[in-house]
């Protein structure tokens, strides 16, 4: 009876347990998660956690009208494109309001913005803003005062009523300016310090898929006239590295390059080596609601290889290493703090993630769970080389989290290092990487014979001579056999 | 002879057309024998699906199942049996049910062969040395396919245009057979519901 009782008790007690577990990981009203090797979705802990709101009215500004863009200074500076009002808003890394830009003067004369729509601002202070409707790209100073006003590029190589509407604007160190715009399909615009158009970088490759062709091929010429062209989809962000690559968004369903690395000759060389191709979600419903291939809409250079994504589909974000393996995923639509409407800008404040959400004119700051600042840590101080430092990192990734393949990864590249070559072997299976298993595992072989040569040899040589033996026994045996069936 | 059941496989691997003749005229070929060989085929396979070196191993762990190698191998074996029966007994063969099965299973012995032995090796392999594993591995198949060519022409009589068409009359067959089976399975399905329905609809009434 007392046992009955007391296994009774335990049960109850389980349930407790049980069900008082999943409360506490409710906190986050999204899911994290990563793919791993079988493009299978791996819940995650939470990266981030939202921590605060600002929008215009805690601010003291009045409410935000369709806030287009977001950019966050190395310093922590952060300007808010308020594009419904024309303004530009200053706060600083505290978000304390500096100062608003709601124009600038133009050799004498008041001038304002016309729905702007990007903002970019470089290391030297100077701010980048794609005025749209006004058809040109407005250069300030950090105190707001003109540098220049990009407009009316010339060119042979445009058309003669070629209008230019830019959207989105980066610039490197060498004050070229990029531009993504509206209805150029050639790739991203690239001007020089002096505002002169200089040509087009990173054109994306049209590929019409099969059905496509077929259709093509059936149709008659007067039917083929009215088909639309197979034309490149637009660009629909830029950022730029320390290094002066640009990185830049498209998106091209059905593709998975959508998102490009350019190095200063225009061509992609971002980093595809995932088991999967880094265009966000890889696994999704193709009918139905929330369903398609992720919607690139901003990317965001985070520093040290890594980069973040915004998926305006699912309203997601992706988080990438240098390599192009997916850290992690997290986000969605919904009312929730945390949550986003229509997100439209990601950036990257001193280790926390900032959401401009158009829908909710609001921002959104997310900082880092342990899990989310040791995963970044562990990636940063690998990519710096410092591999021997990151493992400890790594472990207690994977003491959070035992299915994260990338810290198995991170573990077994330090061991190869260091000539560990057996445990290497075992960490690279665990992450799955057969490229590096296979180089463990050709060290160690080459160890493990080298050490055992003796004893390689002296079986070879029993062998040999116990086959020898073999044979002169067999050769011997028929007088014997036949003398037994006699 | 002793240990003749043994060896007479063996034989057939490299004297096929030799050996599928005595098959067939000395009778030395044995179901039992058959029997075994095709479950050694089970064997080899979930060894080498559980055993085989990471580096060629792309088999899913989480979804290793030696029953479904059993099942997977078991039914197209018995499925090409009568489906090449049908044909051939059509096609003027004049092969019985028991031979197709004992030519069929002898023929699937140098995969047995090769890919035990293959699985061991395929551990000390590196990426560069696995180009080495998968050229064995297709070996075996198209030695397999050989012996089935070889032994389907002998065991029926057929001349070599023959003998394709027939193989791939069979496969084609082997088809139909899979689509009348999923047909009947449906239909089966749908009478079942059907009657299941109405007792539902009778007991809430």
């Amino acid at each position: 009876m007392r046992t009955k009782k007391a296994l009774l008790l335990a049960a109850i007690m389980s349930l407790l347990v049980l069900t008082a577990a999943p409360a506490a990981q409710a906190a986050t009203p999204y899911e994290a998660y990563t793919y791993n090797y079988y493009s299978d979705a791996v819940a995650l802990p939470a990266p981030f956690l939202p921590e605060r709101i600002v929008d215009g009215a805690s601010l003291g500004v009045g409410d935000f009208k369709l806030p287009n863009d977001l950019y966050i200074a190395k310093d922590g500076t952060v300007y808010i494109l308020d594009g419904g009002n024309n303004r530009i808003i200053v706060t600083d890394a505290n978000w304390n309001l500096v100062r608003i830009i709601e124009g600038f003067d133009n050799n004498g004369t008041r001038d304002g913005f016309g729905n702007p729509n990007g903002i970019f601002v470089s290391d030297n202070g100077k701010i980048y803003i794609a005025d749209t409707d006004r058809r040109r790209v407005v250069v300030l100073d950090g105190d707001g005062s003109l540098v220049k006003i990009v407009e009316n590029p010339q060119s042979e190589v445009l058309p003669d009523n070629f209008e230019f509407v830019p959207l989105k604007v980066t610039a490197d160190r060498a004050e070229r300016i990029f531009v993504v715009a509206r209805g150029v399909y050639e790739g991203i615009m690239q001007f020089n310090d002096t505002g002169e158009f200089l040509g087009y970088v990173g054109t994306i490759k049209v590929q019409p898929s099969l059905a496509d062709r077929i259709w093509r091929w059936l149709a008659t010429e007067a039917q083929e006239s009215q088909m639309v062209l197979f034309i490149p989809t637009e660009f629909s962000s830029v950022d730029i590295d320390h290094k002066g690559f640009v990185y830049a968004t498209n998106i091209d369903t059905g593709s998975s390059e959508t998102i490009k690395r350019l190095n200063p000759l225009g061509q992609d060389v971002i980093k595809r080596f995932g088991h999967y191709p880094n265009v966000g979600d890889i696994r999704y419903r193709t009918v139905g609601s929330d369903s398609g291939p992720s919607k690139l809409t901003d990317i965001k250079y985070i520093g040290d290889g890594m980069y973040t994504v915004l998926d305006s589909n699912r309203a997601r974000i992706f988080t990438y290493n240098d390599e192009g393996e997916l850290l992690y995923a997290f986000g969605g639509r919904g009312t929730q703090l945390g949550m986003f409407n229509t997100p439209v800008a990601v950036e990257w404040q001193n280790g926390k993630l900032v959401v401009l959400d158009r829908g909710k004119n609001n921002i959104v700051i997310f900082k880092p769970t342990r899990f989310g600042r040791l995963v970044h840590e562990a990636t940063s101080l690998q990519y710096n080389g410092k591999t021997s430092e990151a493992v400890a990192l790594w472990k207690e990734v994977l003491r959070l989290n035992a299915n994260y393949d990338i810290a198995y990864l991170g573990i077994g590249k330090s061991m190869l290092m260091a000539k560990e070559n057996k445990e290497a072997m075992e960490y690279f299976k665990l992450g799955m990487s057969r490229k590096y298993y296979s180089l463990a595992f050709k060290r160690y072989r080459r160890e493990v014979m080298q050490e055992h040569f003796g004893a390689f040899m002296t079986t070879a040589v029993v062998m040999i001579a116990a086959f020898a033996a073999f044979r002169i026994a067999r050769r011997v045996r028929p007088g014997r056999s036949a003398g037994h069936e006699a | 002879m002793r240990h003749e059941w043994i060896k007479f496989p063996f034989h057939i691997l490299f004297h096929p057309f030799d050996g599928f003749w005595d098959l067939k005229y000395e009778n030395r070929g044995r179901v039992s024998v058959a029997m075994v060989i095709l479950l050694l085929l089970v064997v080899a396979t979930s060894l080498m699906k559980q055993f085989s070196g990471f580096l060629v191993n792309y088999y899913d762990p989480r979804y290793l199942n030696t029953l479904d190698d059993l099942m997977f191998t078991v039914l197209p074996f018995i499925l090409f049996c009568v489906a090449n029966w049908s044909v051939t007994t059509l096609m003027e063969g004049e092969g019985k049910f028991r031979e197709i099965v004992i030519a069929t299973a002898y023929a699937l012995l140098p995969m047995i062969l090769i890919n035990i032995p293959l699985t061991f090796i395929s551990r000390f392999l590196t990426n560069e040395e696995t180009a080495f594993y998968w050229m064995l591995n297709s070996f075996g198949a198209l030695w397999f396919l050989w012996l089935l060519f070889v032994g389907n022409m002998t065991i029926h009589q057929y001349t070599v245009t023959k003998a394709v068409v027939t193989l791939l009359l069979t496969v084609a067959a082997m088809g139909i057979i899979v689509f009348l089976g999923a047909l009947a399975l449906v239909i089966c399905m749908d009478m079942y519901w059907f009657v299941y329905d109405i007792y539902r609809e009778l007991i809430f009434r």
